[in-house]
């Protein structure tokens, strides 16, 4: 155990709903201005970039009201610090990667490269979550996160498995396997949320 | 498990934070702890011993 658990703080300016609202908002608008091409695709790269940096006061804002609660530390923090940079850099990596290969007629070793510039910011969010089990010193909350992940593992087990054969027999179409990660993640917020409401 | 340390709080008017504080972990823990929710580890359950200046056994008990 360690000082790492910061006192009750109190929260100040916009909660983290109003940034929340604000970056589906702006992903929203700029989603349809790029699908309906009224603008073009380095322009809509710049702007969901440009989004992205909404998510630094939705972050700061979740970490005043979590501190108030009394459930904020330091490597919360980090945590934190390190998944926004790796959503940062997902972002920018994804779209350099769609831009080039719309733009050029890549193959080979090329291919191969562009498709890490999404995929390694990827892994460093996986090294972020593993980074926050190890370095937690709260067994409660580690516990919690363990369990959200285990609960999250089993969606995704059991909706790839399930997808995988009505994919098999022609029923539905086929997905990239990357989507993974999404659905996983996704997993986690389900599992927090009903392990909220069961009041664990 | 069944434990004391709501009782044992109150009669040091230690607020969940404070108890917190004191042992190094999150209020949400403490709040766990006592609605009988989380059975702490071993280590935990020591150093909350330590602070009451009491033994395991008379601040957690069986069902």
């Amino acid at each position: 155990m360690t000082s790492d658990h910061a006192t009750p703080a109190t929260t100040a300016g916009h909660g983290p709903g109003f940034w929340a609202g604000l970056y589906c908002a702006s992903i929203a608008i700029i989603a349809t201005l790029r699908i309906t091409d009224a603008i073009p695709t380095p322009v809509g790269l710049t702007l969901f970039v440009g989004a992205m940096a909404l998510l630094i006061p939705l972050v700061r804002a979740a970490e005043r009201r979590s501190a108030a609660k009394g459930c904020m530390n330091a490597v919360i923090v980090r945590y934190n610090r390190r998944m926004l940079t790796a959503s940062m850099g997902y972002v920018l990596g994804l779209g350099i990667a769609i831009a080039l290969w719309n733009a050029y007629d890549l193959s080979g070793p090329v291919v191969f490269a562009i498709a890490l510039l999404p995929t390694l910011p990827t892994f460093g969010m996986i090294w972020a979550m593993g980074r926050y089990l190890v370095e937690e010193t709260d067994e409660y909350l580690r516990y919690r996160t363990m369990l959200a992940a285990i609960i999250s593992l089993g969606m995704v087990l059991a909706t790839g498995i399930f997808w995988g054969f009505l994919e098999m027999f022609e029923l539905v179409p086929h997905i990239w396997a990357w989507w993974v990660l999404p659905v996983w993640s996704g997993g986690l917020g389900v599992a927090q949320l009903w392990m909220k409401v069961r009041g664990e | 498990m069944n434990n004391r340390l709501k009782v044992l709080r109150a009669e040091r008017s230690w607020s969940q934070q404070d108890l917190a504080d004191r042992l190094g972990v999150s209020r949400q823990s403490v709040n766990a702890i006592e609605t009988g929710r989380y059975d702490p580890s071993l280590p935990l359950a020591f150093t909350i011993a330590d602070l009451f200046g009491l033994p395991i056994e008379a601040i957690f008990t069986r069902d």
